[in-house]
């Protein structure tokens, strides 16, 4: 199933937090409280930490497998636990409308 | 969102153009700022810069939008550098051909001032005589031509009883968003407020009445900006900013190029010809004030400060001079 972001959702990486970010992972700090992009819709905002900022850049047609495979490259964590936080944090975007998904 | 976690540039802009207009509101924020306009040349390369600071979206208003005579010009270019466009309008100057050009020259959403689904009321506050009826035709121009409509409400005396029919209207109008609006005392909204303000507690029932209306209409959505609401128990959640968006989420630009927190809070922090955006909204010592402000009066004790962070800023400033002071729409009592 091909995912794609929602065309009205406006968004950008934040460069310094997303340093930040990376920095802790090298260290293996905890990262997931840091926000590295910020989604605005509607008058409302979002900020997505590492991991969600990077299946988000990848919501352009591409399915939730071919994301996970490029994404296990950069994550030091099981493909088991990767696929199943990035299908959570994609259902989570779903129900907010900010994805859409097309067979 | 941490409340100090801070985006390196504002999301959002509202970009008054001009301060000319074709109406006589009785709140009128921006009718006592001086007239002085950006030459086109000076506002495309203002737009460039805002566009290259990161920058999403920039929301064009004044005045009167349409009665600056480059609007579709500076749309255009705002739009081929990457901004996502929208404008507040009274709707009055909005005929078929010019809804058109809208859409052609990149404005993906408007938004169109209408404060009572009575036209009467809306004639008589914003004192020309069949705008009701030119913002509702603009509507439809609007949605014909493929453009996202709004309709922005001022909550006042005058219509605050009356969210239900309101609502109706604007599901009727087919608009995508009613966008309510507290009313602020700044500029002539200061001068009139006593006929025009609510007390806290008309404030308290609005809002009360505003909130169920959001959470039966399935519709439309209906847009609260105001942070008092959170003494109510809503807005919470982690997307949305607490307080006031002000400082946080965008800036407001003058005609004349300066910079403030929000259009109805008249401390110049900068100017956008001359100064770095990003290095103001990261280095300013108003920003920092706005985004950090310490509770007093009432505030200090208050269980709620930590969800409304003491309420419209534009408020307490206007009527009381401080920033920090509690927002006097508050309805809650000394604990």
């Amino acid at each position: 199933m091909k995912i794609f972001r929602n065309p009205d959702v406006m968004w950008r990486e934040e460069d310094e937090y997303k340093k930040q970010a990376l920095d802790a992972l090298e260290k293996d700090d905890e990262a997931a409280d840091i926000g590295t992009s910020i989604l605005y819709y509607d008058g409302r905002m979002l900020t997505l930490n590492i991991l969600g900022t990077e299946v988000w850049k990848r919501c352009d047609g591409r399915t939730l497998d071919e994301m996970v495979s490029e994404l296990i490259e950069v994550f030091d964590v099981s493909p088991q636990v990767l696929l199943k936080d990035a299908a959570a944090f994609l259902d989570e975007m779903k129900e907010k409308g900010l994805i859409s998904c097309e067979d | 969102m941490k409340t100090d976690w801070l985006p390196a540039a504002p999301l959002t802009i509202n970009w008054a153009v001009t301060n000319k207009c074709n109406f006589k509101c009785g709140h009128c924020y921006s009718r006592a700022d001086p007239f002085d306009e950006l030459d086109p040349d000076v506002l495309h390369t203002c737009i460039e810069r805002v566009a290259r600071s990161g920058i999403l979206s920039v929301n064009f208003g004044g005045g009167e939008p349409l009665l600056r005579k480059d609007l579709m010009d500076l749309a255009a270019h705002a739009s081929q550098e990457g901004l996502r466009v929208s404008m507040n309008s009274n709707g009055y100057l909005i005929d078929t051909d010019n809804a058109r050009e809208l859409k052609k020259n990149g404005f993906s959403k408007i938004g169109i001032s209408i404060d009572s689904h009575k036209p009467e009321v809306h004639d008589s506050f914003r004192g020309v005589r069949g705008s009701h009826e030119r913002a509702v035709k603009a509507i439809y121009y609007l949605n014909e031509a493929g453009i996202e409509t709004s309709i922005s409400s001022v909550i006042c005396k005058i219509n605050h009883n009356d969210i239900d029919p309101l609502t109706d209207f604007a599901v009727h109008m087919r608009v995508k968003q009613l966008n309510v609006h507290n009313f602020k005392c700044s500029g002539l909204g200061y001068s009139n407020k006593d006929e025009l303000d609510l007390t806290s507690d008309e404030w308290r029932q609005f809002y009360i009445r505003a909130l169920e209306a959001k959470q039966k209409t399935k519709d439309i959505d209906i847009s609260l900006d105001d942070p008092i609401i959170a003494l109510l128990g809503a807005g919470k959640g982690d997307s949305m900013v607490k307080g006031s968006v002000c400082g946080k989420l965008s800036l407001n630009i003058k005609t004349n190029g300066d910079i403030t927190p929000c259009g109805f809070i008249p401390i110049v922090i900068g100017n956008i010809v001359r100064d770095d955006l990003k290095d103001l909204w990261k280095n300013s010592p108003v920003l920092e004030k706005m985004r950090n402000k310490i509770p007093t009066g009432k505030c200090v004790q208050c269980s709620k400060f930590d969800d409304c962070l003491g309420g419209c800023t534009a408020r307490a400033i206007a009527l009381t001079g401080d920033m920090n002071n509690p927002d006097p729409h508050c309805w809650r009592n000394e604990d």
